[in-house]
């Protein structure tokens, strides 16, 4: 089976962003890395050629520094990565992502003579948290669409069984291929590299297809929603801080405090 | 304005954050709408959803489509607009009308920083648990349906039920939360006797989660659910953005936490310095003695 992954690069998300002096998010101190939802979805996919054959591929969108989360997948069982360069698309919001990405897609898939049988993402991303692109991108390709799945189990006659997590349960699904899939955290972490992959990733070529050359509708190209700057979150007020050697002495106060604030 | 709110109900009542979109839609001053859909047994929620919502609001003229940012919302309103052509924002925390537009505000970054949107034309949004009052009265909810759903072709096999009683978040009046402070499972089972005693739902923390100590369906925060409680407890809670992004809009905090550095206690109204295994059941104690 032949998967694609999307992957989006990111800030580290273990690191607080705060916005700087000039109002921007600052990322000085978050080292770039392929967004968590989309490495579990790498690793779902990796895991599922290594047992049943096929290629995994990654797709990213943005400028060449990007290439270090490509760089990462390719050392971690993907075996072509392309970048599309979004040179002249800096504006561009989940509808016009989605839109270049599916061009992007189309142009790879002819160049291969064979379409992709799934397209994975994760369900969203840790920077914007907006879990639009993958929507998008099914609307675009009108293409069978299955949301926070954690599990795929072999295809049989064109079409792919998949585990959707619920907010409570799970469904079995069956959806036929080519499909459209977001990944949410499956049971596993995704796996560590090792040197000698990493080595020979680096040296691997990443494909650049420029978005501007992109076979794209002129509707296509603008986007839907505009960004116009960041704030800061209103600050919540820290309260009382009770410091007891006694635990007994603290809970007291802590009723005593609550009796005052009409509470519980 | 006309809005389009679509109504998710849970065993035939509509959610807590439905009622809080109506909110949304009242403060814009707009002619509302109310729909629900009712799912096929075999059929997957967002793609019936989706369809009848579409059909409806092409026949509409509608200019702003509302959902609840729930699990179910965040993936139908991009898709709705997707078919639409509208510009769509997921866990949208304030609305406002702007000239034949829309000006929305959301977090990001895990809710350390917050995002100005403009949409021009129409919007379909989903609005985020807590941003805005539950609406006291409810319209006429219309039921709508999916013109095509014989021809959607995802079907479900099985469905497989968590283990365990329903969880609603997102409606608790009072949250007790744990956290990696609470230990063990058997400690963390001291959250779940204080929730019972105040009538409030068990909260946690991902890492209490991938412990093991309690299920995924309790998990509060930015990959868990959205909620902001009258009263939360948070136990052995550290305050990483991750959870406190999905409990900073509580009314009221109490937290207790051996560290007295840790960032819960600057969102706290009561910060407790101490151990959490030593304290809670002395508030147990005392919370039961009170109820008599």
């Amino acid at each position: 089976m032949e998967i694609l992954v999307c992957m989006k690069q990111v800030p580290d998300d273990s690191i607080e962003i705060k916005l700087g002096a000039d109002g921007q998010p600052d990322l000085s101190k978050a080292e770039p890395q392929g967004n968590a939802f989309d490495t579990y979805a790498q690793e779902l996919a990796v895991r599922y050629i290594e047992a049943n054959g096929g290629t995994v591929s990654i797709l990213s969108l943005g400028p060449a520094e990007n290439e270090t989360c490509l760089k990462s997948a390719l050392a971690v069982g993907a075996e072509k990565a392309y970048r599309v360069d979004d040179a002249g698309f800096e504006d561009a919001d989940a509808f016009v992502t989605a839109n270049l990405l599916a061009a992007a897609i189309k142009k790879i898939e002819a160049d291969n003579g064979a379409p992709f049988d799934l397209v994975l993402c994760g369900r969203e991303s840790t920077d914007y948290i907006g879990g639009e692109v993958a929507e998008y991108l099914a609307e675009k390709a009108a293409r069978p669409f299955v949301t926070n799945v954690v599990e795929i189990v072999q295809e049989n006659d064109g079409a792919i069984q998949a585990k959707k997590e619920l907010d409570s349960g799970y469904n079995w699904v069956d959806a036929p291929l080519p499909a459209v899939m977001t990944i949410s955290k499956p049971d596993y972490d995704p796996r560590y590299p090792k040197i000698k992959d990493k080595m020979a990733a680096r040296k691997k070529e990443v494909p650049v297809l420029a978005a501007v050359d992109l076979a794209l509708e002129d509707g296509d190209k603008v986007a839907l929603v505009k960004y116009l700057g960041y704030q800061e979150p209103p600050k919540r007020e820290a309260g009382v801080k009770i410091q007891e050697e006694e635990p007994a002495d603290a809970v007291a106060k802590m009723f005593e405090i609550l009796a005052a604030d009409k509470v519980l | 304005m006309k809005a389009l709110v679509y109504i998710e109900k849970k065993d035939g009542s509509p959610i807590g954050t439905s009622l809080e979109v109506l909110t949304a839609a009242n403060a814009l001053g707009a002619d509302i709408t109310a729909v629900s859909a009712a799912v096929p047994a075999d059929c997957i929620d967002e793609d019936i959803v989706t369809s009848a919502v579409v059909a409806e609001a092409r026949d509409g003229g509608y200019d702003i489509v509302l959902f609840a940012a729930t699990t179910l919302g965040k993936i139908v309103a991009p898709r709705v607009a997707a078919r639409l052509l509208a510009g769509s924002v997921n866990d949208a925390i304030s609305i406002a009308a702007d000239g034949d537009g829309f000006c929305v505000i959301r977090p990001v970054y895990g809710g350390t920083a917050q995002e100005k949107i403009g949409i021009a034309g129409k919007a379909v949004i989903s609005v985020r648990s807590g941003s805005y009052e539950a609406a006291e009265s409810v319209p006429e909810i219309k039921e709508i349906t999916a013109p095509d759903a014989d021809e959607i072709g995802i079907k479900i096999l099985e469905a497989i039920a968590e283990a365990g009683e329903a969880v609603n978040l997102e409606d608790a009046n009072i949250i007790v939360a744990g956290g990696r402070g609470m230990g063990s499972e058997e400690d963390f089972a001291l959250c779940k006797e204080l929730a019972d005693i105040l009538g409030g739902v068990v909260g946690a923390t991902r890492p209490a989660i991938e412990n093991g100590w309690i299920n995924r369906t309790h998990q509060v925060g930015q990959s868990g659910k959205i909620v902001a409680p009258s009263v939360y407890i948070a136990c052995g809670v550290s305050g990483a953005t991750q959870h406190v992004s999905g409990m900073s809009g509580s009314k009221y905090i109490i937290a207790i936490n051996k560290d007295e550095e840790a960032p819960i206690f600057d969102v706290a109204d009561i910060g407790i310095v101490g151990d959490v295994k030593k304290i809670l059941p002395l508030m147990i104690e005392e919370f039961k003695k009170k109820q008599g």
